[in-house]
């Protein structure tokens, strides 16, 4: 189990990270998603000591990562696909990251066969694709066949069907009773891949729970268009809902069901053309979640900045 | 077998890290081009001249040092192989999965010092050695010449491998503070190169007293079989130069340990 209490990390006037406290549990796979810039690659760096925390602490079964007997025995860690010597062969990268923890040469020849890159074993990884980098990246992670693993971006740069190994290989890891944390700016990625969720925005914490829950919890929109959509949306706006129009007929119903939009048509006698229920995805719900907290949002137009 | 992460698991994974890239083998085939090719060229443009040489250079020949001159080329190369072992791993952020492999960070850096002490030792004594051997071959009939047999002239030889390790180990510690190669092998040539400029700006009654301080001139102290004028004895330079190395190596170990990767 990672246990993360009250860990605050700031980088001279930057706080990455402000008073942050979460558990990831063994046995799920628990995302850990946020927008750019919210600290999530901080918190990973923090967890395996490479930073120091200002405050707080990170722990794995209790300890601090630094006083691990053997710590690719009990932690698996893939923070940066690129994260190679780029003259190096693949074999030579895990060998010696093997020797480091005592791990049988044996071992590597074997996760390069999981990954799939036995192949390309003995060649330079620098001149492999982000891809193969990410492979690599796994390989590494798992080679002390550890019970927690964590993956910073993992399924960056991989293709729709090393996506879908990955989902598998963190599946099969969870079912196996190991404690598995992947990031991801991606909540449709999270979605698919997780059980359980750790929002984050501007380094704090925004909500935890299941990825049925956060869904749940997301506001529903009802899109409807009928014969009198001004005297519906007054009358909507009455009820305290909130209402935009889409064009002449149709409007959408922020936070109402079918049901309420419905019956309330009826009541006032105007006639529904059309009411589709709009079920919030979870794309929806984390950019909801974290609308207030984005630190790098795009500005909607992109023409301005080419002449300025 | 014990599983636990040790000074020894550190060295084997740092072997095979320095064997792996191509830097280590081209910054040991320039070291030993430079050290042999320099140390032969310059015994023939020596044994050319001793004709016409004047009795005062005739005095004060050292063939030793002499047939040893390839190691103020050499130097440079040996920095870089240091430099390069260290910041490799911050150019390409494989500091960080390095370190979560291995998080007792003196360890770590134990375990790289390791390999790069007694490879570089055992390699650049054998090439001081071949230097000395091919510089006296050319210069023997003509000028006077040394031997192994002699204390002084095998003292200087072995001691012309042990100063290319320690700045090998310079270069090291300028990596582990500066992070940079860039960096790292800017400072590294400067103090060899430009601190000598400097050092040439102070007024002149001091420049004997201050230049024999220099990590170059401590070189050719260490390397000498004759005491040179403003000059330390050979073990003198030896302890400074060591005094050097370990003074930049603790700094660089304690940011090593205290700085965020
Ligand atoms: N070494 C550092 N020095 C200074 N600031 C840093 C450092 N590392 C991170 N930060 C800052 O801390 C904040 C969090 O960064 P972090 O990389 O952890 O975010 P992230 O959630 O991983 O983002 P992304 O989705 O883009 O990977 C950012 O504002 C970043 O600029
Ligand atoms: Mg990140």
């Amino acid at each position: 189990m990672i246990h993360i209490e009250h860990l605050t990390k700031r980088y001279g006037d930057v706080t990455a990270i402000n008073d942050l406290s979460f558990d990831v549990r063994a046995g799920v796979v628990t995302g850990f998603l946020g927008p750019n810039g919210s600290g999530k690659s901080t918190t990973m760096r923090v967890i395996l000591g490479l930073d120091a925390p200002s405050k707080g602490t990170a722990t794995i079964n209790g300890k601090a990562y630094a006083d691990l007997k053997s710590p690719l025995r009990e932690v698996g860690a893939l923070l940066d696909a690129k994260a190679v010597h780029p003259g190096r062969s693949a074999r030579n990268h895990l060998l010696s990251l093997a020797a480091s923890n005592k791990i049988k040469a044996s071992r590597v020849d074997e996760v390069l066969e999981i990954v799939g890159l036995s192949g390309v074993a003995k060649k330079r990884a620098g001149d492999f694709s982000l891809g193969m980098g990410q492979r690599l990246g796994i390989a590494a992670a798992i080679l002390g066949d550890p019970q927690i693993l964590l993956f910073d971006e993992p399924v960056n740069g991989l293709d729709p069907e090393g996506i879908r190994w990955v989902r598998d290989l963190f599946r099969s890891l969870a079912n196996e009773g190991r404690t598995v944390f992947v990031s991801s700016h991606l909540m449709s990625e999270m979605a698919l891949t997780a059980d359980h969720l750790v929002v984050i925005g501007r380094g704090h914490l925004i909500t935890q729970g299941s990825v049925a829950e956060l869904t749940a919890n997301a506001k529903s929109t009802v899109y409807v268009r009928s014969s009198n959509p001004n005297g519906l949306a007054d009358a909507l706006r009455s009820k305290k809902f909130e209402v935009s129009a889409n064009n002449e007929q149709s409007l959408s119903v922020i936070g109402a069901t079918s049901d309420e939009v419905g019956e309330l048509a009826h009541e006032l006698g105007i006639t529904i053309l059309e009411l589709t229920p709009e079920r919030a995805s979870l794309e929806e719900a984390f950019m909801e979640l974290t609308a207030d907290e984005v630190e790098y949002s795009g500005s909607p137009s992109t023409k301005k900045a080419v002449t300025a | 077998m014990s599983t636990t992460i040790s000074l020894g698991s550190s060295v084997r994974s740092e072997w095979i890290k320095f064997r792996s890239v191509r830097s280590t083998l081209w910054g040991l085939i320039t070291l030993v081009i430079l050290t042999i090719g320099i140390g032969v060229l310059v015994s023939f443009a020596v044994r050319g001249h001793w004709s016409h040489a004047s009795f005062r250079d005739r005095i004060t020949f050292d063939p030793v040092n002499t047939s040893l001159s390839g190691t103020l080329f050499a130097q440079f190369a040996v920095g870089v192989i240091g430099a390069l072992f260290v910041s490799n791993e911050y150019a390409n952020k494989t500091i960080r999965t390095s370190l979560s492999a291995m998080p007792r960070r003196m360890t770590f850096a134990f375990g790289k010092i390791t390999v790069l002490v007694v490879s570089l030792f055992l390699i650049t004594e054998a090439v001081c050695i071949i230097a000395f051997l091919a510089g006296q071959s050319v210069l023997s009939g003509v000028t006077p010449t040394g031997s192994l047999g002699n204390a002084s002239d095998l003292r200087a030889v072995l001691s012309a491998g042990v100063y290319l390790t320690l700045l090998s180990l310079l270069g090291l510690a300028l990596g582990l503070i500066l992070r940079h190669t860039s960096w790292a092998i800017s400072v590294f040539v400067s103090l060899l190169l430009i601190l000598p400029l400097l050092v040439f700006l102070l007024p002149s009654n001091w420049q004997n007293d201050v230049s024999k301080y220099l990590p170059a001139n401590l070189g050719q102290s260490m390397t000498s079989t004759t005491v040179a004028a403003h000059s330390f004895a050979p073990w003198t330079a030896m302890i400074i130069l060591v005094v050097y190395v370990a003074g930049l190596l603790t700094a660089g170990l304690m940011l090593l340990v205290s700085r965020d990767v």
